[in-house]
């Protein structure tokens, strides 16, 4: 890709990663720092949770984003063999009677800009249910309430090591920093058979949520950026390290959801989201401007009897940035299905992604269309081993790869083999 | 059948008066007494174990079951048993076997109450003193739901595994009503009066119309999200 070229067709990359906003990292620093002290001052037990991931990985993949590829999936064919999946700490302090603290800390030890990222980091205010009704609070940073296959610790999925691309893309760049309330209405404590509730979120410092996709399309990863981390490194094209933690105009995003259960059996969600930022702000130390973000969601998890769980999700939305002096927009869309049977200390799963970017205004750039199959098989041996095998195959087209001078089509294989140790809460 | 292993009668005074009383009625009950046999059965035809009979005397005096104490544990983030039927004025107790804290609450218009975060055994036991349903949660493990069934009927039981429950009772005319979490037909529907007459045994057979709710699940792992 000639440099005229990135100049004219493509949004200047993010530049100047290593003079990021510091204002961001600066009240992240304070709010984990409170958070810190106030679970040192609390007496009562702490429950806590402490996990380990290693990997062994066969790829024929292209680089990752995280190593400035255009891969589809995690590992690229450099990095087959042993890696570390994840390694997870996790807190959960009770603050008085309805007050609770949670702290998710991961290392996944791939050049991030800190070896430990918290990938969520909130109080939650829960008081008791009044005839039916129960509010409750969340402050700090947390996902919206998306997804419905990462329903595991560390929002992890228990059906496969690799998310949805739906999924994937929410833990590569859209986390909820600010405020959220759910108001519900609890049917089933009522004697009766479902359960209904409506969540709104304001928030702040998700104004980079955006970038990754138009630049490098969806892709099927289980690695969480943390809380005001960087997606990418600065030196290498074609993201240049990405920071999707951003407030770069004073215009806080907001979401509403609504969620309706059948007993303990279906779950429906949907949820409308928008960052609200101004695609023209760009914050002039740094170079990095602002991605108006905004999608629709909707899912629906049905557990029928015998350990079969199907989901299906499907998410639509658009993001435009203007930091070339006029707006560039990248519609995107993504659905997948899911299939699961647990049988026992067995699940066997399999799913079928489909994704697509578009480009409107950027002469193509960033457009990517593809879709992809999982299946895997876990083994939970006792409360705390679980061996994980996943097959993950992308076929995705992708403008970049042939202005990198490559072939636009790529068919990328990766298989896992995940052994996970787990202590702590979860597993007593 | 008693309504848990768990139960046991209370040794108030009341209790015993309620006992004395039995004990002068008993014969004069064994008398005129039969067997009142009740089965359940799903609309498909097969027996409906756990479902909670009553039966209430139409004639006579009314007359009421013993207070019981009765105890509902938390274990591996699930009330058990999750079902209890209690008669009017009985005790439970609410340990907390887990090593989580949990906090207990009822919004239900027969017993409104809440244990604020708690392990261990640190309250006493709550009394129930309104007939009817009380449905329990917990406020941090969603997942967690339990059923107290407080009844002011005198003979009251859970049907065994082949969908019958017994009870002697004297000669005369009854309502018997079913209840269960998973039952979707009308309290009307699960209400029948029968006379026990001059025969040794009454059967009565109530036949579901609508198919069961689905049974909560049991196999999924209590970290992942409810």
């Amino acid at each position: 890709m000639s440099t005229a070229a990135t100049a004219n067709l493509s949004p200047e990359p993010p530049r100047g990663t290593r003079r990021g906003p510091r204002r961001g990292r600066q009240r992240a620093g304070f709010a984990v720092g409170a958070l810190l002290v106030a679970l040192a001052r609390a007496a009562a037990a702490t429950d806590w949770d402490l996990s380990l991931d290693a990997r062994l990985v066969s790829s024929d993949a292209n680089p990752p984003f995280m190593d400035g590829g255009l891969g589809t999936v995690r590992y690229g064919s450099e990095q087959s063999g042993l890696q570390l999946g994840r390694a997870r700490f996790a807190l959960t302090q009770q603050l008085g009677e309805l007050w609770s603290a949670h702290l998710d800390a991961s290392m996944y030890d791939d050049q991030d800009r800190s070896p430990v990222g918290v990938t969520e980091a909130f109080l939650l205010f829960r008081p008791y249910p009044h005839q039916g009704w129960r509010f409750r609070l969340k402050a700090g940073g947390f996902y919206a309430p998306v997804s419905l296959e990462n329903r595991a610790a560390g929002w992890d999925s228990p059906y496969t090591l690799s998310y949805s691309a739906i999924d994937s893309w929410l833990a590569i760049e859209v986390r909820t920093i600010g405020l959220e309330g759910t108001l519900e209405w609890l049917g089933t404590r009522s004697g009766r058979a479902f359960d209904f509730g409506i969540t709104g979120a304001v928030f702040g410092w998700n104004e980079g949520a955006g970038a990754v996709l138009a630049t490098n399309g969806f892709a099927l990863t289980d690695r969480q950026t943390p809380l005001f981390g960087r997606v990418g490194q600065p030196q290498d094209a074609p993201l240049y390290g990405s920071e999707p933690f951003l407030q770069l105009d004073h215009r806080e995003g907001f979401y509403g959801g609504l969620e309706a259960r059948y007993l303990d059996r279906v779950v429906l969600r949907a949820l409308h989201y928008d960052n609200r930022a101004d695609p023209y702000a760009q914050d002039e130390l740094s170079d990095f401007y602002a991605w108006h973000t905004r999608f629709d969601s909707a899912g629906v998890r049905v557990e029928a009897g015998h350990g079969l769980t199907a989901i299906a999700q499907w998410l639509d939305g658009e993001t435009t940035t203007a930091g070339e002096g006029w707006p560039q927009s990248w519609p995107f869309r993504a659905a997948y299905a899911l299939l699961a049977e647990r049988c026992g200390r067995s699940t066997l799963s399999a799913r079928y992604d489909r994704f697509e970017v578009d480009s409107i205004g950027a002469d193509g750039y960033g457009a990517q269309s593809g879709h992809a199959w999982t299946a895997a098989y876990a083994y939970d041996a006792g409360a705390h081993w679980r061996f994980t095998l996943e097959w993950l195959q992308v076929v995705s087209s992708n403008y970049q790869r042939e202005e990198l001078g490559g072939l636009p089509l790529a068919t990328e294989t990766q298989v896992q083999l995940a052994i996970r140790y787990a202590l702590g809460a979860t597993n007593r | 059948m008693r309504p848990s292993a768990r139960a046991r009668r209370r040794g108030s005074p009341a209790a015993l008066a309620a006992a004395l009383l039995s004990l002068l009625a008993a014969p004069l009950a064994t008398a005129g007494a039969a067997t009142l046999v009740v089965n359940v059965e799903t609309a498909d035809g097969r027996g409906l174990a756990g479902a909670v009979v009553t039966v209430r005397a139409l004639d006579g005096a009314p007359r009421h079951a013993a207070p019981l104490h009765a105890v509902m544990d938390q274990i591996d983030r699930a009330f058990a048993p999750d079902l209890l039927v209690i008669p009017v004025g009985s005790t439970v107790e609410f340990p907390n076997s887990d090593s989580v804290s949990h906090q207990i609450y009822s919004f239900s218009p027969a017993k409104r109450f809440q244990l604020p975060l708690y392990r261990g055994k640190p309250y006493p036991p709550v009394r129930f003193d309104q007939p009817g349903v009380v449905t329990l949660g917990c406020n941090i493990h969603d997942q967690m739901l339990a059923y107290l069934l407080v009844t002011d009927a005198p003979w009251y039981g859970r049907t065994n595994a082949a969908g019958a429950w017994s009870a002697e009772v004297p000669r005369g005319r009854y309502r018997v009503a079913l209840w269960h979490p998973r039952l979707r037909d009308s309290d009307a529907d699960l209400e029948r009066e029968l006379t026990v007459g001059d025969s040794d045994r009454a059967d009565l057979t109530v036949r579901l119309s609508k198919p069961l709710q689905p049974a909560p699940l049991a196999d999924r792992p209590h970290s992942w999200d409810y």
